[in-house]
């Protein structure tokens, strides 16, 4: 399997995008096949290599809360935006659509130029370099050698725009990764993947973990495993009880609703540092009213779901009574994500 | 309360889950496992009617010590294996949800009252 | 027992009366296929389903009233079928348990 790296080319031409185009250009290599950075691909140990394959783009990226602009923005606001959040590129979005990318550099000729003012659509770079969702790794491994770029945007089949990834993302992920599977070759730790033997500061927390399931449409036999297991992970990483309930009780609901009401997503658990992350995924068929279905009682639920002992209305605003930050966006008819945080506090 | 007490309170057998200590904390009665999440009380006896592996994996997240299915429905498999995995005792009993109510209020009170 | 009754003693809201029925049994319960499979006549069902297809399980079970546990309200539709039965509805804020309890005097509904 060869992956070409994929360049997406916006709209609109103009003749100043070539400045950064060129910019690109100087700093390509040669993209081959896996391997990693540095190397031939020989020779790896083949923990690594088995894990830069096994893992995808999208086990790595960043996919909510992506910090974006849109055309009409101007060059100011994208500088205002990137000095705020500490990033170097703020990528032009409409919708799920991807436009462009405006880098510290294109600020940098900006103000140099005197066309801060001007809106992003006239100076962000439209030649883009992107990962695909599903590519494996090894690849955004080789992005990141060959590309000076210190993030890239991924993109889905559907050309849409699904997340970030930046080379933070995937050390944090690659060293967690590894430090399970070495665990587990040295023997009683528990699978790939859980949360198990990993570097601890004193007496806290797991730094990083995270788990992904997928959840089949009215498959209620198995529906509540996700949550269960995500139980499971946080009693092992020590989280004070009444804390797992909440997060416990939002992941069930979660997990239940995909179920019952979508067409079927996934349930993302991360574990990482002093937060804990539950994000539910689905492919449609999307929330007309989210204020309505927020309330209490109001439910869509037909009768073979309420004789389950489910659809009573609950699952949305059960989930944010628990959580300390809830989000929720829906669009008909491409699907709901929900996000749910809550604080870890230290352990005394 | 035990399990042994809510076994031989309830006329029921313990199916699934096996034996534990944990004594009732707060009393659930509810087959609408969303409601039972909203529950707070600590060491939750799941009082139910709903025979499937959601109630045993819904009395795990909310910590439940026993859950009880009444009307002696007959229970999945599966429910049981859930209830074994997961070490949540499992009670079937004959009566119904609100002779249980009744009879486990009526030991709870003699017991605080003892 | 009147419907009356069992709604002073649970200090509840009673949003449809029923002045006719005689209440000797109770059954508790959510699902309405478990209600229909099991509660006999002269009963008043501990419930907090607020659904208008309770009024229908009603009728066909022979239950005079309903009490809705933990303050879940009646939509329009089920009031509206509940009258039309001679169904009496009443509220409270306690749970099924709660309300079991206070009515533990009742026979335990069969069929």
């Amino acid at each position: 399997m060869e992956y070409k790296p994929t360049i997406l080319s916006g709209g609109e031409s103009r003749s100043d995008d070539q400045i950064m185009a060129a910019h690109e250009r100087r700093h390509v290599r040669r993209v081959s096949g896996p391997g990693l950075p540095g190397s031939d691909g020989q020779g790896e140990p083949l923990v690594i290599m088995e894990l830069l394959q096994r893992l995808r783009v999208k086990d790595v990226m960043r996919d909510h809360d992506i910090i974006s602009v849109v055309r009409t923005d101007t060059m100011h606001f994208a500088q205002n935006l990137m000095k705020r959040n500490h990033i170097s590129g703020v990528p032009v979005v409409e919708g799920k659509r991807l436009f462009g990318i405006v880098s510290i550099n294109d600020i940098i000729m900006a103000l140099e130029g005197g066309w801060i003012g001007d809106p992003c659509q006239k100076h962000m770079a439209t030649n883009l370099v992107v990962l695909e969702e599903d590519m494996p790794l090894a690849f955004a491994l080789k992005y990141f050698e060959n590309y000076i770029f210190g993030r890239f945007p991924v993109l889905n089949k559907e050309r849409d725009l699904v997340g970030i990834v930046s080379q933070r993302d995937v050390t944090r992920v690659l060293m967690r990764e590894l430090t399970n599977e070495l665990a587990r070759l040295e023997g009683g730790a528990p699978t790939p993947g859980a949360a198990g033997e990993q570097p601890k500061s004193e007496g806290a927390l797991p730094y990083y973990s995270m788990r992904q399931f997928v959840i089949v449409r009215n498959d209620l036999q198995n529906a509540g495993k996700a949550a269960n297991e995500i139980k499971k992970m946080l009693g092992e990483a020590g989280v004070e009880k009444k804390i797992i309930r909440r997060i416990a009780v939002a992941a069930y609901e979660l997990e239940i609703n995909i179920c019952i009401h979508s067409l079927g997503g996934s349930i993302t658990f991360i574990l990482d540092g002093h937060k804990a992350t539950v994000i539910a995924k689905d492919k449609g068929p999307g929330i007309k009213d989210v204020e309505w279905a927020l309330r209490d009682g109001t439910s869509t639920a037909n009768d073979w779901i309420r004789s389950m002992g489910f659809g009573a209305g609950m699952g949305l605003s059960n989930s944010k009574r628990v959580a300390d930050f809830f989000d929720i966006k829906s669009t008909v008819p491409t699907g709901t994500t929900v996000l749910c945080e809550f604080n870890l506090p230290e352990k005394a | 309360m035990n399990i042994n007490d809510i076994v031989k309170t309830l006329d029921g057998t313990l199916v699934a889950g096996g034996e534990s200590d944990r004594t009732v904390g707060t009393v659930v009665a509810n087959d609408l496992m969303s409601d039972v999440l909203l529950n707070d009380g600590d060491d939750i006896l799941l009082l139910t009617s709903l025979a499937s592996d959601q109630a045993i994996r819904t009395a795990n997240i909310v910590g439940a010590m026993c859950v009880v299915v009444h009307n002696a429905k007959p229970l999945p498999q599966t429910m049981c294996q859930v209830a074994d995995t997961l070490g949540i005792p499992l009670v079937s009993s004959p009566l119904s949800k609100y002779e249980s109510c009744v009879r486990i209020h009526d030991f709870l009170k003699a017991e605080s009252g003892s | 027992m009147k419907f009356a009754e069992i709604a002073e003693r649970l200090g509840g809201k009673t949003v449809v009366e029923n002045t006719d029925g005689e209440i000797a049994a109770a059954y508790t319960s959510d699902l309405l296929s478990d209600v229909m499979g099991h509660c006999g006549d002269e009963s008043v069902l501990i419930t907090i389903q607020n659904h208008l297809n309770a009024i229908a399980v009603c009728t066909l079970a022979g239950i005079e009233g309903i009490v809705l546990c933990h303050d879940r309200q009646p939509p329009d539709d089920m009031i509206e079928a509940a009258k039309r039965e001679g169904i009496g509805i009443t509220t409270t804020s306690l749970s099924q348990f709660e309300a079991s309890v206070k009515l533990a005097d009742l026979r335990p509904s069969s069929r």
